[in-house]
């Protein structure tokens, strides 16, 4: 058992894995009051609240927030391990760690908030998770493009994600949008940058199912698609993606429950994600018992879930478009 | 060529041994490796005198730093030979390994009594080495090389042993920096300049302390 | 482990070993000695373990025979260079010529799978003009075959193997895409990389037979770097675990430690069987077809060896050419010292080729082609190379090996062309067996030489464009035995037709590397499985046409009176 004394990397690994699992559990029962509009203010260190009204668009918020949450989880996870794996060879690396774990503590504190205000720390927190998503990408890009092949497969493959930090990016602009939705003014169309809030929300968010979608096709066309459940995140999210297009076109007053449940089959794929990856760890050499190589090498944990977390705001979404048809 | 002093480490404080319960080594690597580790240290196939002279050639071509306890070359060599592993071809007019060395080891004492008037083990560091280098290049004409060729015992039979008994043992593993076993656990990190927790960290490549503390705890 | 394999016979009463679980088993068939089978196959290596499964697979009754122990990876394999010299054909030989080879754990196998059980990996398809490099290209004699039907059973094996290989093939005509995608480059490969790019040259990853993702229950690569002392991951796609597991489970037996001394034939010059040594004693194997699938110096012997009164020179040797045309491959290399950290024991030794100059005839002042790859030997390979092709020794070689983290190396596999004179004969010395052992005679010709040197001072250029300091060139050494039964079109100078059956015997074939007349500058065993492949295909359209006992003569006969 020497490595676990010694190998602390590896262990860090674990626990952000561990944070990961955690950090869902919280987010999932912090969001647990506003999508059954019932609370009893028993989380003392959790903000104080005000209102107490089922507010449609502090409860789209509170949503948003937990999304933007799940998706940073993932990226913490995520990062820490690629990074580790990388081993902070750059000190820049340790950014996404820093900034993925903020914007998780927004959002837990967002997703606990029944406030109908913005909150200038978590706008500040969001925006600075979605420039640093942007930056990152921007690293990862010249990574790819430095090391020897350039821009190849074998470089996409196996060099810096290009599609990683565009994680953190989105559970900003999906934060940011929280923030926005949260402050519309009652009885006003909730609005970002002056267009629909909902119908905005779905594009961006079918946006980035596309990308994600794109980023587990790469790595598992790495993997030859050896299993046919590699198959599912490169075929439903673009699907979803294609629902929530319509339902952000769509005019006012429909049901989009197709897209509602399609974005439930989604979050469920996320999550069970995580198990199928364990699996695929297990089916390397030594198995977990060589899990100081195997979580390095065999498919991502952390990974799945950020389909989850978009699912789940496209969930807010159309929620938010339910009770402001005009959003 | 002359003895080495003790120059700094290249791997201070790394010895591929700390692995051997991880997860890098596997049942089997460690059985062997033991075996290896604890070859008895008294010839069983050559002769005492062989014996002594298959060291002080051992010396000469794998030439250990003091201060650590050295590799038994001849020992390794003694028990391949016991068990009569064989390379699987050999050039004409060399007999099998066997009789290889035991000619090619009165050969060579022939050829130092000829030259110094005493055997190879007697005769100092720097003749020995003289007569070696006279060996590699094929430069020796006693009759008791027979049909075989000194330059192919030298370069098949004689150094061949001795650098693969030498480089067969963790200790020369650990001086060069090499991995070791590898086996459920390979490696993750393969580009430039790109090291696992579980290999060594090469003198320079951080401060010394870190290096050290990372190669006391390689595992 | 369970038992000792190397002493005692694994697959019998009714099982043989499961690959992919220790101490596991799966059922097998057996055939009694009297029972006549279908096929006996002498070797399950590349060409005979192929052969032995899609044989099964097509409903013949098959025992294929291996002088080698039935090793389970996972649990038979240590982490060990010394340790695993078990894997490798060490009974005595003789080498003689001008530039005599070097064998054993350079060139041949001896267990279940063959010399694939501790190759490198790399999966080449052949250039299409080296199968008519005679009429094409001006050197060495065209093959029997066409490279478009080639181009089939390349894909079949390339599919058989999970062959992880890259995207896109920048040589050659299009091929389909490998079942698998290719490995990360290790920094080794990034030099060779590196190089190719400043002298604007193509390069890729290789296409290698170990997995890069799960199958089935063999695991993917770990990177170990072990490749060439057997793979104890099992990502490894030898014979032993992928062909040999299906001809069990289509009804093959194997023999294990079972060594042949001699094919059988009788009056009417019919192979009968085989006689094979297992547990302390000489058996008998009736048989209707006998295949030698021994590799290139086996398989000559094994016919050398079975002279009888009415075959006095050897078995299949009417045009005296058994044994003959023994080509090996050039594998010159360049060492150099990087700043960086390379540490190339990770990874598999060659991820990363070019083939620029197999396929680039401009420049060349030689005729054949040569690829070159990166290299990763582990320390016993390394210190011996630098002592056996550097002559270092004593202080120098013990401060040289300091660098071991840091030395990068570029190895070419180089054509050499077919001379009658490198040959594989029978010296007058007898192995355990009483079996006359093989001397094997090698010279290169000039030709071979201007290719080494052409390769050398390319590589020494390409090693300096990507900044190593201290190159040096490892000029005597080779590998891949191939020849010395060659296939052909007329039996006078040949010994095996393009279905590698026998001119001189119809039910004696030979498939391995020894039907190759020549040897391209690619790593041969894809085209060894392939042509196994096409070799079953062939003898399943002959049988279902009833004319698998027609001699190859009789068919030549009245195609060359057309
Ligand atoms: C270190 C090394 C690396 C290599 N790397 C590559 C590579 O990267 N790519 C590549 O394409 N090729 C590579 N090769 C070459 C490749 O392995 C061989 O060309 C190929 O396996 C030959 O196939 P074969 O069927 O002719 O013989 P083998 O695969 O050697 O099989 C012959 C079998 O026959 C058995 N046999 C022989 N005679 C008898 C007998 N009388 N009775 C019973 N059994 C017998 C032997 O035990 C052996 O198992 C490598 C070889 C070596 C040694
Ligand atoms: S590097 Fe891969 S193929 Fe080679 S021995 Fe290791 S696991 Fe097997």
């Amino acid at each position: 058992m020497t490595e676990f004394d010694t190998d602390r990397g590896s262990l860090n690994a674990g626990l952000a894995i561990a944070g990961l699992l955690a950090g869902s559990v919280l987010l999932l029962a912090a969001g647990r009051a506003p999508a059954n509009g019932h609370r009893n203010g028993r989380a003392a260190a959790l903000p104080p609240r005000r209102s107490s009204r089922k507010r449609p668009t502090v409860v789209a918020a509170r949503r948003l927030n937990r999304a933007a949450g799940v998706l940073a989880a993932s990226v913490l996870a995520d990062s820490s391990v690629e990074h580790y794996r990388g081993s902070f060879k750059n000190k820049a690396m340790y950014t996404p760690l820093i900034v993925s774990a903020s914007t998780l503590a927004t959002s837990l504190h967002g997703t606990a908030d029944a406030r109908p205000a913005a909150h200038w720390f978590r706008d500040a927190t969001y925006l600075t998770a979605a420039v640093s998503g942007l930056i990152g990408t921007g690293f990862h890009i010249y990574n790819v493009g430095k090391k020897v092949g350039g821009f190849s497969w074998q470089n996409f493959f196996y060099g810096a994600p290009i599609g990683a930090p565009m994680a953190i990016l989105l559970s900003g602009l999906l934060g940011f949008c929280s923030e926005r939705v949260r402050e519309s003014r009652k009885g006003t169309r909730p609005e970002i940058f002056q267009l629909p809030a909902g119908r905005t929300m779905a594009a961006v968010i079918g946006a980035g199912l596309l990308g994600t979608s794109g980023e587990a096709g790469l790595l598992h066309f790495r993997g030859a698609f050896h299993n046919p459940f590699m198959l599912l995140p490169v075929t439903l999210p673009p699907l979803g993606a294609a629902l929530l297009g319509r339902a952000a076109l769509a005019g006012p007053g429909q049901q989009h429950r197709a897209t509602r449940w399609w974005m439930r089959v989604l979050a469920a794929m996320g999550f069970a994600g995580v198990g199928l990856h364990a699996y695929g760890v297990s089916r390397n050499m030594g198995g977990w018992r060589n899990w100081s190589q195997n979580i390095l090498n065999g498919p991502p944990l952390p990974a799945p879930p950020s389909f989850a977390g978009l699912a789940l705001a496209g969930l807010a979404a159309l929620e938010l478009m339910e009770d402001h048809p005009d959003a | 060529m002359h003895d080495r002093g003790r120059p700094e480490p290249r791997y201070p404080g790394y010895d591929v041994l700390t692995k051997r319960q991880g997860p890098s080594w596997n049942e089997q690597t460690r059985r062997v490796v033991s075996q290896r580790l604890a070859v008895p240290a008294e010839p069983r196939f050559f002769t005492p005198d062989e014996f002594r002279t298959v060291a002080s050639v051992a010396a000469r071509i794998v030439p250990q730093p003091d201060g650590r306890p050295p590799v038994p070359v001849a020992a390794l060599i003694d028990e391949k030979l016991f068990r009569g592993a064989s390379d699987g071809y050999r050039p004409e007019g060399m007999p099998r390994e066997r009789e290889a060395w035991r000619q090619g080891l009165q050969a060579l004492d022939a050829e130092a009594k000829a030259a110094y008037g005493a055997a190879f083990h007697a005769i100092g560091a720097a003749r020995q080495d003289g007569l070696l280098a006279r060996m590699q290049s094929g430069d020796m004409t006693s009759p008791a090389w027979g049909r075989m060729s000194p330059q192919d015992f030298f370069k098949r039979r004689m150094a061949r042993d001795v650098v693969l008994a030498y480089y067969a043992h963790p200790t020369a593993w650990s001086e060069i920096g090499w991995g070791g076993p590898a086996s459920p656990r390979g490696y993750v990190r393969l580009d430039f300049d790109e090291r696992d927790p579980w290999e060594a960290a090469e003198a320079g490549s951080g401060d010394a302390v870190e290096v050290r503390r990372i190669n006391r705890h390689v595992g | 482990m369970s038992d000792n394999p190397q002493h005692t016979p694994r697959a019998r009463r009714g099982r043989a070993p499961d690959v992919f679980r220790p101490g596991g088993w799966v059922p097998m068939r057996e055939y009694g000695e009297d029972e006549t089978v279908d096929f006996a196959i002498v070797g399950t290596g590349a060409g005979g373990g192929t052969l032995a499964c899609k044989l099964a697979e097509y409903g013949f009754s098959v025992v294929a025979f291996d002088a080698g122990p039935y090793f389970r990876p996972l649990e038979d394999f240590a982490s060990d260079e010394s340790e695993q010299t078990k894997l490798y054909w060490t009974d005595d030989r003789i080498v003689d010529g001008a530039n005599p080879l070097q064998l054993g754990s350079n060139n041949s196998g001896k267990a279940v799978g063959g010399s694939t059980v501790h190759f490198a990996m790399v999966s080449l398809r052949f250039r299409p003009e080296w199968f008519k490099s005679r009429s094409l290209l001006g050197y060495g004699a065209d093959w029997p075959l066409d490279w478009r039907e080639m181009w089939n059973y390349y894909r079949e094996v390339e599919q058989a193997l999970k062959i992880a290989g890259p995207v896109n093939y920048p040589w050659g005509p299009p091929r389909p895409r490998y079942p698998y995608r290719a490995h990360p480059l290790n920094a080794a490969a990034r030099v060779l990389a590196k190089g190719c790019e400043a002298l604007g040259i193509g390069w890729t990853e290789t296409p290698l037979a170990t997995l890069s993702a799960p199958r089935g229950l063999a695991h993917p690569c770990v990177y170990r770097g072990f490749c060439v002392a057997g793979c104890s991951t099992n990502a490894k796609q030898s014979a032993l675990v992928t062909w040999i597991p299906r001809a069990l489970a289509a009804g093959a037996e194997i023999r294990d430690l079972a060594m042949v001394g001699r094919v059988e034939v009788d009056a009417a010059g019919r192979a009968t069987g085989v006689h094979f040594h297992r547990d302390g004693t000489w058996h008998f194997q009736r048989a209707r077809h006998v295949v030698v699938a021994g590799y290139a110096i086996e398989t000559p012997r094994l016919l050398l060896n079975s002279t009888n009164g009415q075959f006095p020179d050897g078995l299949a040797n009417s045009s005296g050419l058994v044994g003959e045309n023994l080509m090996a491959q050039s594998n010159q290399a360049v060492w150099g010292l990087m700043d960086q950290e390379i540490r190339s024991y990770k990874g598999p030794p060659s991820l990363a080729i070019t083939e620029h100059w197999n396929y680039e005839d401009k420049g060349k002042d030689f005729f054949g082609g040569y690829s070159y790859m990166s290299q990763g030997p582990l320390p016993q390979l390394w210190a011996n190379t630098q002592m056996a092709a550097r002559g270092l020794w004593g202080a120098r070689l013990m401060s040289d090996m300091q660098n071991y983290n840091h030395v990068a190396g570029l190895k070419i596999v180089g054509e050499m062309l077919p001379q009658e004179n490198n040959r594989v004969t029978l010296a007058d010395e007898v192995d355990q067996f009483g079996l006359r052992i093989p001397r094997v005679t090698y010279s290169w010709c000039d030709n071979d030489k201007r290719l080494i040197a052409h390769a050398l001072k390319f590589m020494t250029q390409a090693l300096e464009e990507a900044d190593a300091r201290d190159i040096w060139t490892q000029e005597d050494d080779t590998c891949h035995l191939n020849g010395t039964a060659r296939m052909g079109s007329d039996p006078a100078r040949s010994v095996v037709n393009a279905d590698c059956r026998s001119w001189d015997i119809p039910n004696l074939w030979i498939c391995d590397g020894s039907v190759f007349p020549t040897v391209g500058g690619a790593n041969p065993s894809l085209t060894i499985q392939a042509i196994a492949c096409r070799t079953a295909d062939r003898i399943r359209d002959l049988a279902g046409r009833g004319e698998l006992d027609q001699p190859a003569r009789r068919r030549y006969a009245a195609q060359t009176a057309q």
